[in-house]
C-alpha cells in the first residue's frame, strides 16, 4: 500500500525507493502553519516525510483562508497546528505528525528543535526569524528559511556546508533585526495568497531536496522571487563577522529577541455593556465596519464608518483614540479588522470587537 | 563609471532599477553613501548590498558595468 501511495515518484528517475526511504527516516519541523506553512505541510506529508512536527500557537482567523489553504470556515477559532495535523494525518496516515500547539521562544525552542532533523521557517515575525535561527545555528541545524512581502518572496538554506566546507547563517544577510515598523508584515501590507503558496511549496521543494540529496539546494544562496514579473533573483551568501550568535544555551536565554509572546496583542470581545462604558471614555474611537449599503445605518458622527472594503486605506493612517471598537452586523469581520489593527498596534492601544455585532444588540444600537 | 542598480521589496518603491552614472564612486562603501544621500529613505531601512550576485561583507572596489543589488529583509509568512 505504502508503495502505491509512492509509486508516482518511486518511478521517476534519480528519485526512486533510496530516496523514498531516506524521506520515510526524515524528521522535519515546519515553524507557523500559515501562509507559507500550510503548502509547505501539505508537500512534506504527501511526499511521505516520516515525522512532521508543527508549531504554532495561532487559531485559525477568517482574514487568514484566502492563503492559509488548510483550514475551513469552521475552523475559525481553533488552534492551527491542531486542525493542520489532523487534515494531514486525514490525507496520509502512514506518517507521524505531532502538534506542538504553542509559541517558539528561548525557554523552548532548543528542546522542540533536538527532536528534528530539518527546520523550515514559515513564521511571521523578525523575532520568531532571529531566535530559531540562533537557535538552528548552535544546534547545527538545517533551516530552509522562507519569507514574503509584499508580491515577493525570499528562499534560502542555513547551517548547511556547502562543497567549500562552509556555512552562513541569516546573520550573514541581515545581522541584527529591523525595528518594529521598519519592515512592514502582511497583516498591515496585505498578502496575495498565491504567493505564499508558491514560496511555501519552494521550500518544501528545498526541504525535499536536502533529505534526499537531490538536485541544487539553494546552500548559501538567496533566492529572490518575484510573482509580479514572475522574475528570480540569486545571490550568493558569504559568511560575515559582523555580529554574534549565542554560543550556547545560557546566551540564546538571556539574548534579548524582543519577543512579543509576553506582550501578544490582543483582541478582546465584547457585548453591548461594555461597549457602553467604553463609549464614556474619552478616548474611544467606534468603527463600523460594515459596506454602505448596509442596514440598519449608524449614527455617523458616533460610529466611524471604514468598510472592509477599503479597510487596508485605513491600516496605513494612524488612529490617536486610545480604545479602538470594531463592529460589524454579526461581529466576524470586526474580529478580523480587530485583529488588523493588533497587528499593528501591538499592545499600545485596546482593540477590541463587539460580540454578535449589530444584529445581536439591535436595540442597543436603534433606540 | 555605470553601474546597474538592481532593488528589491520596499527598496523598489523609490529606487527603481536603472544604470547609475556615479563619478568618484570607488567603492561599495561609496555607492552606499551616495545611495542614502541621493535616496534618504534607503538610510532608514536595513539592507544587504551584493556586487555582481554575490553579498558584500567587506567594502569592495567597483568597476564600470558591475551590478549591484540591494535586498531587504522580509518576515512575512
Amino acid at each position: 500500500m505504502a508503495s502505491e501511495r509512492y509509486h508516482r515518484q518511486l518511478i521517476l528517475e534519480g528519485f526512486g525507493a533510496n530516496a523514498q526511504s531516506k524521506l520515510t527516516a526524515a524528521k522535519v519541523l515546519v515553524i507557523g502553519a500559515g501562509g507559507l506553512g500550510c503548502p509547505a505541510l501539505q508537500y512534506l506529508a504527501a511526499a511521505g516525510v516520516g515525522l512532521i512536527g508543527i508549531a504554532d500557537d495561532d487559531t485559525v482567523a477568517l482574514s487568514n483562508l484566502h492563503r492559509q489553504i488548510l483550514y475551513t470556515t469552521n475552523d475559525i477559532g481553533k488552534p492551527k497546528a491542531k486542525i493542520a495535523a489532523q487534515r494531514l494525518h486525514a490525507m496520509n496516515p502512514e506518517i507521524d505528525i505531532v502538534a506542538h500547539v504553542l509559541r517558539i521562544e528561548s525557554i523552548n525552542v532548543l528542546e522542540i528543535l533536538k527532536a528534528y532533523d530539518f527546520v523550515l521557517d514559515g513564521s511571521d515575525n523578525f523575532e520568531s526569524r532571529y531566535l530559531i535561527n540562533d537557535a538552528c545555528s548552535l544546534l547545527k541545524k538545517p533551516l530552509i528559511f522562507a519569507a514574503v512581502a509584499d508580491y515577493e518572496g525570499q528562499l534560502a538554506i542555513f547551517n548547511v556546508k556547502d562543497d567549500k566546507g562552509e556555512t552562513t547563517n541569516y546573520r550573514d544577510l541581515f545581522p541584527i533585526a529591523p525595528k518594529p515598523g521598519e519592515i512592514a508584515n502582511c497583516a498591515e501590507n496585505g498578502v496575495i495568497g498565491v504567493l505564499p503558496g508558491i514560496i511555501g511549496t519552494m521550500a518544501a521543494s528545498e526541504t525535499i531536496k536536502m533529505i534526499t540529496g537531490i538536485g541544487k539546494p539553494l546552500v548559501n544562496k538567496l533566492l529572490h522571487y518575484n510573482l509580479l514579473n514572475n522574475e528570480q533573483y540569486e545571490l550568493a551568501i558569504v559568511a560575515g563577522n559582523d555580529y554574534q550568535l549565542p554560543q550556547n544555551e545560557a546566551d540564546l536565554m538571556a539574548f534579548k529577541y524582543n519577543h512579543s509572546a509576553l506582550t501578544e496583542p490582543m483582541v478582546i470581545e465584547i457585548d453591548a455593556t461594555e461597549l457602553n462604558n467604553l463609549q464614556q471614555k474619552t478616548s474611544t474611537l467606534l468603527i463600523d465596519v460594515r459596506e454602505i449599503h448596509e442596514v440598519p445605518t449608524l449614527n455617523q458622527a458616533i460610529y466611524r464608518q471604514i468598510p472592509m472594503s477599503s479597510f487596508a486605506d485605513f491600516l496605513s493612517t494612524d488612529v490617536e483614540e486610545q480604545n479602538i471598537v470594531l463592529i460589524c452586523q454579526h461581529g466576524i469581520r470586526s474580529v478580523a479588522a480587530a485583529e488588523a489593527l493588533a497587528e499593528k498596534y501591538g499592545n499600545t492601544k485596546n482593540i477590541y470587537s463587539l460580540k454578535g455585532g449589530i444584529v445581536k444588540w439591535r436595540n442597543y444600537f436603534i433606540n | 563609471m555605470e553601474i546597474e542598480i538592481i532593488s528589491f521589496g520596499k527598496i523598489a518603491e523609490f529606487i527603481a532599477n536603472q544604470q547609475l552614472a556615479v563619478d568618484g564612486v570607488e567603492t561599495t562603501a561609496h555607492l552606499k553613501d551616495f545611495l542614502e544621500k541621493e535616496f534618504p529613505q534607503l538610510a532608514n531601512i536595513k539592507y544587504k548590498l551584493a556586487l555582481n550576485k554575490t553579498i558584500i561583507q567587506e567594502t569592495t572596489e567597483l568597476k564600470s558595468g558591475d551590478t549591484v543589488a540591494l535586498m531587504p529583509p522580509f518576515s512575512g509568512g
